[in-house]
């Protein structure tokens, strides 16, 4: 038998508890960015969004939702004016954003179970996928929000570019939301039915069905509490009053943001490699 | 890794796959879905929400090209455990791996893992997760379907098709991608007399080809055929190693089973 001394190309050793080489695990994610392209696109095309009447949808359901609670606003406040309602449609949007994140998120690992078991990859590949197919149901109903605003007559100032930062906030937001609660379902499966309560809370408590300027200064303290409080007010500030967004709600939105996504991504990192066990 | 790394002229005999002194242990939940509520309850009673497994104690096997491993051993004797370690799917809890070439993940549950979709995206997305470009998956496309005999079916949802079909879509992209090292885990017995002669034909040829195979089977009598080795696991422990002949015997007079016709009919 003719032994060689070539270099291995693999080695697999014990694990240190703790996150794994994150150098090689960038490099092995980024090689395979193409799957989650791919895999946002075939779960789209599998929810008939690439048809006429999936895409009308697609735009239909949030007019539906923006419709029923703008009828609720009017009933409890007796009256109100289409800026309330740009106000509602752009913030419900954005909230929709990040609970689709969510509940798409939550199955996302306990989903991929087949292919967890059989093959090696980064298995945070699946939660950010979630979030890529949010995105991907996000963009027409921004372009149905920028049209009912036209209608409405709000006028367009160059500050609604400050959407652009807002957005991205938001999105690392609900990466970091999708990842830890895509680990979370797999040490508790049952933590899926306790979502529609969590965003509904969530929803209550952010300025989407109110404006924060009508909220007293004592529950404002609070609001610091909410990770969405002051993006979505941010995001109501910068693209229906058309003004620039209070730095210290940026920052704090950033931090909470960053911390989320952080902390989620470690927990996530750190449990991934005993994810196949677990099935 | 590169599936698709080019073989060099001649690696018979040399080290493919060598496992060291290889542990595994992981605590799993003892409900088979654990829940907030399961978690409650168990605290409530006192009783443990996860029990540990040691799948596999102080493994030694080397696997070299031009070879063809058989692994046998009785349900929950670590064999599926071992095939994950190598593939690098689970990390070993002790011991050490060291793989000279590309392995094939595509093991034979690869595929479908999402069964809404239809069998070629789930080929796709299978081979873009085991590090594929999307270009060395369509450039094999049309092979992996005229293996498999799929047909038109390749563009149905997986939910409708037959667990025979399922298994040869699953053969056909493992076999196909050429990696250097194949990892094949019960997928021996797929569909008709046809499809099987063809599937081994097929790891024949791989034989020759200079690859590494392992092969995880109940199947004794294919085995037999096209083994150069036979690995026995019991309990975790690499029982005996050597002459296919021999150790099927072995484990065979260990299960008080004689050599039936029954017990080399594949499962």
């Amino acid at each position: 038998m003719s032994s060689s001394i070539q270099t291995p190309t693999q080695v697999y050793e014990p694990f240190r508890a703790g996150l794994p080489p994150l150098i090689s695990y960038w490099k092995a994610l980024w090689s395979r960015r193409t799957f989650i392209t791919e895999f946002s696109r075939s779960e789209l095309r599998d929810k008939h969004f690439d048809s006429f009447f999936g895409q009308l949808w697609l735009i239909l359901n949030p007019l539906l939702l923006s419709g029923v609670y703008f009828l609720l606003v009017v009933i409890i406040r007796g009256n109100s004016d289409s800026q309330r309602y740009v106000h509602l449609t752009a913030t419900l949007f954005l909230f929709y954003l990040i609970s689709n994140s969510l509940t798409g998120g939550v199955k996302a690992v306990t989903g991929g179970q087949r292919l967890i078991l059989n093959s090696a990859f980064p298995r945070v590949m699946l939660p950010i996928s979630a979030v890529i197919i949010a995105l991907f149901r996000f963009f027409p109903t921004l372009v149905v929000f920028l049209i009912i605003r036209t209608v409405l007559g709000v006028p367009f100032a160059w500050q609604m570019f400050w959407a652009i930062p807002i957005l991205l906030i938001a999105l690392i937001l609900s990466l970091g939301l999708a990842i830890t609660i895509s680990c979370i379902n797999v040490y508790f499966r049952d933590i899926a039915s306790f979502l529609p309560y969590l965003t509904r809370t969530i929803l209550y408590l952010s300025p989407v069905l109110y404006e924060s300027s009508s909220l007293s200064r004592r529950v404002l303290r609070f609001e610091i509490l909410n990770p969405l409080f002051p993006l979505l007010d941010s995001w109501s500030r910068v693209l229906v009053h058309g003004q620039a967004p209070q730095m210290s709600s940026m920052l704090i939105a950033l931090g909470w943001a960053l911390v989320i996504f952080l902390a989620g991504s470690y927990i996530f990192l750190s449990r991934e490699r005993e994810f196949a066990v677990r099935f | 890794m590169n599936l698709l790394s080019v073989s060099k002229s001649s690696k018979t005999n040399e080290i493919a796959v060598s496992v060291r002194n290889l542990g595994l242990t992981y605590s799993t939940s003892v409900e088979r879905r654990p829940t907030i509520k399961a978690r409650a309850k168990s605290l409530g009673r006192g009783t443990k929400h996860t029990r540990v497994i040691q799948a596999l104690k102080n493994v030694d096997l080397d696997v070299e090209y031009g070879h063809v491993l058989g692994v046998i051993g009785s349900n929950g004797a670590g064999k599926s455990s071992m095939m994950r370690v190598i593939a690098g799917i689970i990390p070993p809890t002790n011991g050490r791996i060291e793989v000279f070439g590309s392995v094939s993940t595509l093991l034979a549950l690869g595929v479908g893992f999402n069964p809404s979709m239809s069998g070629r995206d789930n080929v796709l997305l299978g081979g873009l997760a085991a590090g594929m470009t999307r270009d060395q998956i369509e450039d094999r496309f049309e092979e992996i379907v005229d293996f498999s005999e799929l047909g038109d079916a390749i563009d149905a949802p997986m939910k409708t098709y037959s667990s025979g079909m399922y298994s040869r879509l699953a053969f056909s992209v493992a076999a196909t991608v050429r990696p250097d090292i194949l990892i094949i885990d019960e997928a021996l017995s797929t569909g008709d007399a046809k499809f099987k002669e063809k599937s081994l034909n097929r790891i024949k040829e791989l034989r020759s080809d200079d690859r590494a195979l392992i092969i995880v089977s109940h199947a004794m009598g294919v085995l037999r055929e096209i083994c150069n080795d036979i690995a026995w696991l019991d309990k975790g422990t690499l029982v005996q190693r050597g002459e296919p002949n021999a150790t099927i015997d072995a484990y065979q007079d260990f299960l008080h089973v004689k050599r039936s016709a029954a017990s080399d009919e594949d499962v």
